[in-house]
């Protein structure tokens, strides 16, 4: 059971007020409601910087659970205006233990990295910026715990799954990078 | 879609087209509510990707660049109808692009040196 959970949005456009957090509260919801006894922190967002957002992971980790916010994608390397995104690398950085997926397009870019993983005794998790993609695989994640102790690759595949769903009339062709 | 537990990537083959809205004004954007305005009005599915105080990236699924280039002014009207959203006198369609499929056998070997570990080196 989650009893303690923190919840790290991610990102420039959260931090000026261009954008609204409209996920955190989606992902306080969907927690309460699996455990109304569940302590949600919902703490300030982290800019995109790699080593602010390990450091934050890092203070996070207290809890049972730690859930970033955006940040998933490709970021600046395919667009000029779009953020850095860095809350993936940041993760592989601080996880003593991950499982990750990534969603490519057919173009070639990074559309989702989601990481699944531990530090001390935290169970870490990310999720897309978009609204329905972030709320779709907080649903998936919280469905994986119902059904008892998944590991780390089992819930990372359920979130990665239910992010792939968000997309529209989508073929999709999985394979191995290494 | 599964993901074979073996796989540690897919490639998700969707069709759309990357529109980047300039020349308005952006403070406290529910990305939510300008998503659902244009879906309304597009018939298909539009993701928010990037926002900055000038302008914003979204994905259309589904739709050719001509035809949101056609409907310019419709777009940028629903658009500012966003609550956080101002256009400008200046507001335009600074980009509507479809993406081009790529041949993922030529990056075999290249993609994990190229996309998320390299940490943005020369990107900046």
């Amino acid at each position: 059971m989650i009893e303690k959970a923190v919840i790290l949005p991610t990102g420039q456009e959260i931090c000026d007020g261009v954008v609204i957090d409209t996920d955190s509260p989606e992902v306080m919801q969907q927690l309460l409601r699996l455990n109304p006894m569940c302590q949600v922190e919902r703490r300030a967002p982290v800019p995109d910087a790699e080593n602010l957002i390990a450091e934050a992971i890092d203070q996070a980790s207290e809890a049972d659970l730690v859930i970033l916010i955006g940040g998933s994608g490709g970021g600046r390397r395919y667009s000029s205006t779009l953020c850095k995104d860095y809350t993936h690398s940041a993760m592989e950085l601080m996880l003593e233990d991950f499982s990750s997926r990534e969603i490519y397009g057919k173009n070639g870019h990074l559309w989702c990295k989601l990481v699944c993983g531990r530090r001390k005794g935290a169970l870490v998790i990310n999720l897309p910026g978009p609204y329905d993609e972030a709320k779709a695989a907080m649903r998936a994640f919280l469905r994986s715990c119902e059904k008892g102790k998944p590991d780390l690759q089992a819930i990372n595949q359920a979130m990665a799954e239910a992010v792939m769903e968000q997309y529209p009339k989508v073929e999709a062709k999985a394979g191995s990078l290494a | 879609m599964d993901f074979p537990d073996s796989a540690p990537y897919v490639i998700a083959y969707a069709d759309k087209t990357v529109l980047k809205i300039s020349g308005v004004r952006v403070k406290g954007l529910d990305t939510r509510s300008l998503e659902e305005l244009l879906m309304k009005k597009l018939n298909s599915v539009v993701r928010v990707i990037g926002v900055t105080g000038s302008s914003v990236d979204m994905d259309v699924y589904g739709i050719d660049p001509e035809k949101l280039l056609k409907d310019e002014q419709g777009i940028i009207e629903a658009v500012s109808l966003s609550e956080g959203i101002t256009a400008t006198e200046v507001a335009r369609i600074a980009e509507a692009k479809r993406i081009v499929e790529v041949d993922y056998a030529e990056l075999e070997g290249k993609k994990r040196t190229a996309c998320a570990r390299e940490r943005w080196a020369g990107h900046d």
